[in-house]
């Protein structure tokens, strides 16, 4: 009886968020593999082609571009901020930085500005007349010897559209990626370095290590597990990476810069829905596919270390 | 103690020379957004004079504040109607984060504390969509928004998210640490089942509750895909859709209108961030929850 009660009573706490995960998740993500093997247009009828839009995508050669585009933004973005995040978020736990609680706050900044105030204010920066702000800076930086007087002639050097359709393209795009998330990961960072031993540290210093060998000895293996999980959940969100290049770049295809998302997006306002079903498709196989690696390659190192 | 992990002098004069001017980086583009939002046109596009100090003066704007163009911050606001999309941006955020706060404490209350059949497959489904990556969904989340005429109104940009996967993990994982004792206590008291989720389980859990909210206020604030992809006509816009329509539109040749119109929806933002930021920052600091 008691027991009957529960199940009612459970149920109608849960029954209403469970509803909304099904019908605007599970659901739609069960159809949408299945969309894969037709042909729609989001009116009348669905045509079934089995796997004749895979065979499409395998011959489709900007699919490929997007895909090689989408992996090396992944593969640029997330070694570099976790890089960059890991020595910082040391720099600001030491007890000896000065002002470190006041930059925690500066480099979190731009995590909680809306995407689309970050893309216009970048495609300023970087605009590519003589008033974009990284232009006039580096050629400042160029003529530091004429300003210091060493040199008789200024040199006015022609910096690269750097969101053009060129090789420059897309690492602008991993660099304000990157300047973006970093943020993030030293507040993940400063949580996990904040559970290091410190009579772990202690016993090092005893022993002769310097700051640059604890932290890389000591610290840099205790928050491993962090950087794993910044690994994983980095990497799966750069395989989904959309709205930072619309922003900078546009909804056009533009081979440099153009990623698989984009390209989804693109078939998906042009309805051809089972294309684009079957992108997203790939999209899914890749994450899965990458984050099975990754936690295969940390088991056996977990193993390793046993 | 903490001097033992202690750099000499001077690496430390290095490392924090390199910190600050990577601080910097990460300021500098705002800095420069508001400079130039105070700019006139012709201003803001010509190119700075030769040298360096000549150059530092030309990044500011001209003169002292009654020479600075503030009509840039009208113009963006009547051109762009911002007004119109902040509240637009602001009802949708409130609601979605007070109605999915709300649904995804008691998924989470149920899952940690009560015992029912069908909890063990339900509670699975919740993992399993967490996962997801929106891609795969997104289509057929649209045609059903399509089906329901959700399509370019609030309802497609609050129903969907009146629960989240991640929510009811985050409370069945923060409501789990609620002692045993203090329930059993309350309903020998004679408390209902809601009465113990209202009146025990929520205060205990406040901070996180204050941490999903933020998040959750967040993630819809910022939201940019799926409002792109339900909303069409100009009226139902939210802010981040009206910002980037206005750079396609009317002052797609004035930067300092862009710039005007940046600061107004990021002003704000940081205004709450400094505010709230012990509650931004574990709000984020809550996704390393889910590993």
């Amino acid at each position: 009886m008691k027991v009957r009660r529960q199940a009612w009573q459970g149920w109608s706490f849960v029954a209403f968020p469970l509803a909304v995960l099904l019908l605007f998740t599970a659901l739609p993500t069960v159809l949408g593999a299945a969309l894969s093997l037709f042909e729609w247009t989001g009116g009348g009828e669905a045509r079934f082609v089995g796997l004749a839009n895979f065979r499409q995508a395998a011959h489709d050669p900007a699919l490929w571009n997007a895909l090689r585009n989408t992996v090396l933004f992944a593969v640029g973005t997330v070694p570099l901020t976790i890089l960059l995040a890991f020595p910082l978020a040391v720099a600001l736990h030491a007890p000896w930085f000065v002002g470190r609680t006041a930059l925690r706050t500066v480099f979190f900044l731009p995590t909680v500005i809306s995407i689309v105030a970050i893309g216009l204010i970048w495609r300023w920066v970087l605009e590519p007349s003589t008033a974009g702000l990284l232009n006039v800076t580096l050629t400042e930086i160029a003529n530091l010897p004429h300003t210091l007087g060493l040199t008789a002639t200024r040199v006015h050097p022609d910096w690269p559209q750097w969101l053009g359709n060129t090789g420059w393209g897309l690492g602008t795009i991993v660099a304000v990626s990157t300047w973006r998330g970093l943020g993030f990961a030293i507040v993940l960072y400063l949580a996990a370095v904040g559970n290091v031993p410190q009579a772990q540290v202690e016993a090092a210093a005893v022993d002769g290590a310097g700051p640059w060998q604890i932290m890389w000895r000591i610290t840099w293996p205790t928050v491993r597990p962090m950087t794993f999980f910044l690994l994983v959940t980095g990497m799966i969100g750069a395989l989904q990476v959309f709205d930072i290049v619309l922003v900078m770049v546009g909804t056009f295809e533009q081979r440099s810069t153009d990623v698989l998302n984009l390209y989804l997006y693109r078939e998906f306002v042009r309805s051809r829905l089972g294309y684009a079903a079957t992108i997203s498709v790939i999209v899914l196989l890749a994450t899965a596919l990458v984050t099975a690696l990754q936690v295969a390659w940390r088991r056996s190192d977990l193993e390793a270390a046993a | 103690m903490n001097r033992v992990n202690r750099p000499a002098l001077l690496p430390r004069l290095c490392i924090h020379a390199v910190v600050y001017a990577l601080a910097l980086t990460m300021l500098v583009p705002f800095a420069w957004m508001v400079s130039t939002s105070l700019k006139t046109r012709d201003r803001a596009i010509a190119a700075p004079p030769e040298g360096s100090k000549a150059a530092l003066l030309w990044a500011l704007p001209a003169g002292g504040p009654r020479e600075w163009r503030w009509r840039n911050y009208a113009d963006a606001w009547h051109a762009a109607r911002l007004g119109r999309f902040y509240a637009n941006s602001a009802f949708v955020a409130v609601t979605v984060t007070l109605l999915a706060v709300i649904h995804n404490a008691l998924a989470g209350f149920a899952f940690a504390k009560l015992r029912f059949a069908g909890r063990r497959p339900a509670f699975a489904l919740v993992l399993a969509t967490m996962m997801l990556p929106y891609q795969v969904y997104f289509i057929f989340a649209y045609v059903l928004c399509a089906w329901l005429g959700y399509i370019d109104h609030f309802q497609a940009l609050i129903v969907p998210f009146l629960a989240s996967a991640f929510g009811i993990f985050y409370m069945r994982q923060a409501i789990g640490s609620v002692p045993d004792d203090l329930l059993d206590a309350g309903r020998i008291d004679g408390l209902t089942t809601f009465e113990l989720f209202r009146h025990v389980a929520v205060p205990i859990v406040r901070p996180a509750l204050g941490a999903l909210a933020i998040f959750t206020f967040m993630a819809s604030w910022n939201s940019f895909f799926w409002p792109l992809i339900v909303i069409d006509s100009g009226d139902m816009y939210t802010l981040p859709l009206a910002v980037a329509a206005l750079s396609t539109a009317t002052y797609s040749d004035s930067w300092p209108v862009q710039m005007a119109a940046a600061t107004i929806i990021t002003l704000p933002v940081i205004a709450v961030f400094l505010v709230f930021q012990r509650w931004f920052v574990r709000g984020i600091a809550l996704t390393g929850v889910k590993g």
